[in-house]
């Protein structure tokens, strides 16, 4: 794995690990995990607060045993400029999807949780791309052992 | 936007949580996993054990999760230290983990951790 880019990858992280990454002093979105530049992670815990801006926006913090990590996922796909230059039916489709993420959101569900990596106020949290419930009892202790693995074989130096 | 800090409910096994130990504290955030050996639908007060050790939990704001003794439950709250040196979890949320694989999330458990504490070592370094 020497050399290849994690920059498009969603690494998968551990909330400590997650909330240590350094912000890269030239890009924005960009964020440094040891040398290797990445944007976009995947994190796994128990959703264990839910707040919600109607048409705005959902924060809620997942906690996978090693820290809390504040995530954000987006509802104003209908009002907002930013997708106004989209096709109607395509943003009527995401706002739809993220209307259906935000649902399952709820306090004490086990959350994966892909996003990217932003930085709100000098702390980092994930803004979302989406959002699944995991009932399988042993996802968390399964992400646990994928992110270790991970860190030592691919995401290390 | 302006709520306080949720804080991580730290990760430890019912046998570690000894007065001895560093998660024994007023006000402590952990996640704890075990049986329920008992509960009261009355006082809300939960018994989960693992090994021969045991924790009460108050679960009074989990109203909607269905409580079965000999089921397996896993709690993220506050713990507190009653004057008699009795600890009970204030439960935030808890959720039923029937089919968790326990030797496996013991063992990750260690892993974890240990792979935390390298981490924070090298940061400081």
């Amino acid at each position: 794995m020497e050399g290849s880019s994690l920059q498009n990858t969603h690494v998968k992280l551990l909330g400590f690990n997650l909330l240590s990454l350094k912000p890269s002093p030239m890009n924005s979105s960009t964020f440094y995990l040891n040398r290797h530049p990445v944007s976009r992670a995947e994190i796994l815990g128990v959703i264990t607060s839910r707040d919600q801006k109607p048409n705005k926006f959902i924060k809620f913090t997942v906690d996978d045993g090693t820290a809390a990590v504040t995530c954000i996922l987006w509802l104003n796909q209908l009002n907002s400029p930013y997708f106004s230059s989209r096709q109607p039916a395509t943003v009527r489709v995401l706002a739809d999807l993220a209307k259906g993420m935000a649902a399952d959101v709820q306090i004490g569900n086990v959350g994966r949780v892909r996003g990217r990596i932003t930085s709100y106020r000098g702390e980092l949290q994930v803004t979302v791309s989406d959002v699944v419930i995991e009932r399988d009892p042993n996802a968390e202790t399964l992400h646990w052992l994928d992110c270790l693995t991970l860190a030592r074989r691919c995401y290390g130096g | 936007m302006a709520s306080p800090a949720i804080k991580s409910g730290a990760l430890v096994t019912l046998p570690e949580l000894q007065p001895s130990s560093e998660f024994f504290k007023e006000g402590a955030s952990l996640r704890v996993t075990g049986k329920l050996q008992e509960y009261s639908a009355e006082t809300a007060i939960a018994v989960v054990a693992d090994e021969s050790a045991t924790l009460r939990i108050d679960t009074q704001h989990l109203r909607e999760l269905s409580f079965r003794v000999g089921s397996v439950f896993q709690f993220i709250g506050e713990l507190h230290i009653q004057p008699n040196n009795e600890a009970i979890l204030q439960a935030r949320t808890g959720r039923n983990v029937d089919g968790i694989d326990l030797d496996l999330y013991h063992q990750s458990l260690q892993l974890v951790r240990q792979f935390q504490a390298e981490r924070m070592n090298n940061s400081t370094t």
